[in-house]
């Protein structure tokens, strides 16, 4: 079974006037895929992207994630999903500003209970993989996007996920940091084999990923397989 | 995990100092307005109290007037005398049992006090052992009267400090058991009063039988002093006063509404009276105190209402990495909560300082009323468990105000708040 699986995923957004966001997505996902999600702006991409992860809810249809059933959840049992089981990178990072890096980095641990010290060590360990220890004392505003997008990804990955949901993770970032982070989520996921969904419009940052999923209107297009991006090992576009 | 709260709290409180110290300083503010206040007013309740007991006491007393009524043939105008026939009816069975330790008084006769040269004017009067207690004399050298002096006609009398400064000025103390010329009559001085109540500087208080021997033959009486059993509250003391009076009335031909013909100066009621005003002092103090504590529980409640909005990003980022409702709750209350409770430590100390500063400074000020230090705040203090139960409320009423936008903060989809900057 994949990882994940959507069947006739539909969801309508009732402000004022219906909108009809998705419309009947069929989605599966296995392990250890590195996939992107593409499309405009208003196709549904982020919508899709907030119920994979659980911080929305949908209408009709099954999603289920590691071979549970993700439909009408509490608010707590939500929570404790995103928290074992999806780490998240978004575009603004989305760091807690008054807290420094190894804090941030914590912060899951802390909502799952882990002793202090113990969380300390990991986060430590984690910041040090992404090569950020001597930042591990410093607030957000004192770093730069690349390293605050490491931060981010430090944190998604500290409570060992399924996956990771990367909401347009280069979208804040300069073309050649682009680079580095998409590196960096490439190698994430060939040495470690993490699940990693990437949402962009970017053409050239999906083409990074191993598979391009395309999203229209609402309803799931062109699946395109592109496992030898690396062989022609074309440059990141920006 | 209770002390990872305690991490996360400080360090959320670390890093939004600004935040922190406008809440804090409602709290320490609405607390130490509330105690300075209560303080004060305590002392001025105290000093109120203080200075009226010195002069109200339990006894009642009555004396003739003039009438203001034509009644019986009599036309108005007429001075009432009373006499041995009223003493009678009030030490009569009529009373036994209500009226007790009954005690009289003679009018007043000028003269002047002399002593080797030295003279000074003095007022003398016939009075009873009672009259001390009654009329609050305080002794300041010697004693006052005793029933010795009145059983056997002795010539004693008592003078103001006032008066023996006057005669004896080096050292009035040694007047006590000398002989003082009043007119053409000596008098043994037993004892001088302290000078405190203005208008009692010129009295000399001499046995009532002594008195009535030399000044008064016949069978007058100025006054009729006694304490009462029974009577309570101020309706029933008003119900005993008409009976009373009414004998008395009754005998002296004033009519029954006249007022005026009789004086009657009831200190149980004097009393009663004093005690309800005291209370609605007390009362309008703490209505001031409780509207001071509900403009800190305002500012506490505002305060949070601004934070809960500032921190929707935030909270939204917490529960997308894994924060449960319930936790985020946790924090804002927990925060709200040891924030009220320093804040509210300090202003409760600040406010105790404040008292015990007024008690230094304003509290010694005196102010001499009628030849009496008055002070006008006497221990001006709010006591502890008063300081503490008002600052526990403010930390209650603090956080429930915060509960509700942290309640709301809480609920909120976590998509909605990421989406909040």
């Amino acid at each position: 079974m994949a990882l994940i699986e959507l069947k006739e995923l539909n969801k309508t957004y009732n402000n004022g006037q219906p909108l009809h966001v998705l419309k009947g997505v069929n989605l599966s996902i296995e392990r250890g895929e590195f996939v992107s999600i593409m499309g405009a702006s208003g196709s549904g991409k982020s919508t899709l992207l907030n119920i994979l992860g659980i911080l929305d809810n949908y209408d009709t249809g099954t999603y289920t994630l590691d071979g549970t059933l993700i439909k009408d959840l509490s608010e707590r049992q939500s929570a404790d999903y995103r928290n074992r089981m999806i780490g998240f990178v978004f575009q603004s990072f989305n760091l807690i500003n008054f807290k420094t890096a190894v804090e941030n980095v914590e912060l899951p641990l802390y909502y799952q209970g882990v002793p202090r010290r113990r969380r300390h060590e990991l986060a430590m360990e984690y910041l040090e993989k992404l090569g950020l220890t001597q930042w591990a004392s410093h607030f957000p505003n004192e770093m730069s996007g690349g390293q605050k997008q490491r931060v981010a990804i430090a944190r998604a990955l500290i409570t060992h996920p399924q996956i990771i949901l990367a909401d347009e993770p280069t979208g804040a970032l300069d073309s050649k940091t682009s680079v580095e982070v998409m590196q960096l989520l490439k190698q994430l996921n060939k040495e470690e084999g993490i699940t990693i969904i990437v949402v962009t419009h970017e053409s050239g940052v999906a083409n990074e990923t191993d598979k391009i999923i395309h999203i229209k209107d609402g309803i799931i297009g062109q699946i395109e397989e592109n496992a030898h991006h690396d062989a022609w090992g074309g440059p990141l576009m920006k | 995990m209770r002390i990872e709260i305690i991490h996360e709290i400080a360090s959320s409180l670390r890093n939004n100092k600004l935040r922190t110290a406008l809440t804090g300083f409602a709290v320490s503010w609405g607390i130490f307005l509330l105690i300075a206040l209560l303080g004060a007013g305590n002392g001025l309740m105290n000093s109120f109290m203080g200075n009226m007991q010195d002069f109200i006491s339990e006894s009642i007393t009555v004396e003739g007037w003039r009438t203001s009524m034509p009644y019986q043939g009599y036309k108005e105008g007429r001075d009432i005398q009373l006499d041995q026939a009223d003493l009678l009816y009030t030490k009569g069975p009529r009373w036994q049992g209500t009226i007790e330790n009954v005690s009289l008084a003679t009018d007043f006769t000028g003269t002047t006090l002399s002593l080797s040269g030295n003279s000074v004017s003095g007022s003398l009067r016939g009075v009873m052992p009672d009259y001390q207690e009654q009329e609050k004399i305080r002794m300041s050298v010697g004693r006052f009267l005793n029933p010795d002096d009145i059983r056997e006609k002795r010539k004693s009398i008592v003078i103001s400090s006032a008066q023996a400064k006057e005669l004896l000025p080096k050292n009035p103390e040694k007047l006590v058991g000398k002989w003082v010329n009043a007119g053409n009559v000596a008098y043994r001085v037993v004892g001088i009063y302290s000078t405190d109540e203005s208008n009692m500087t010129r009295l000399c208080a001499i046995p009532y039988s002594t008195y009535k021997g030399i000044y008064s033959p016949n069978d007058k009486i100025e006054s009729i002093s006694f304490t009462v059993k029974g009577p309570e509250t101020l309706a029933e003391h008003r119900a005993f006063e008409k009976e009373y009076t009414g004998g008395l009335k009754a005998r002296h031909h004033i009519a029954p509404d006249d007022n005026r013909g009789l004086w009657i100066n009831n200190g149980y009621t004097d009393n009663l009276e004093m005690h309800k005003a005291s209370r609605m002092i007390r009362t309008a103090l703490w209505i001031l105190g409780i509207l001071t504590l509900v403009s800190g529980i305002v500012g506490v409640s505002n305060i949070m209402l601004i934070t809960v909005k500032e921190r929707t990003h935030e909270f939204g980022i917490r529960k997308a990495i894994g924060a449960k409702p319930g936790s985020i709750l946790k924090l804002i209350i927990a925060e709200s909560i040891s924030i009220t409770a320093v804040f509210g430590y300090i202003g409760m100390f600040m406010g105790m300082m404040a008292c015990q500063i007024m008690d230094k400074t304003v509290a010694q000020d005196a102010i001499n009323i009628g030849g009496e230090e008055i002070r006008m705040l006497v221990n001006p203090n709010v006591g502890l468990d008063v300081a503490l139960e008002a600052t526990l409320l403010l930390i209650i009423a603090g956080t429930l105000a915060g509960a509700i936008p942290a309640w709301k903060a809480a609920r909120v989809k976590p998509i909605e708040a990421l989406r909040a900057e």
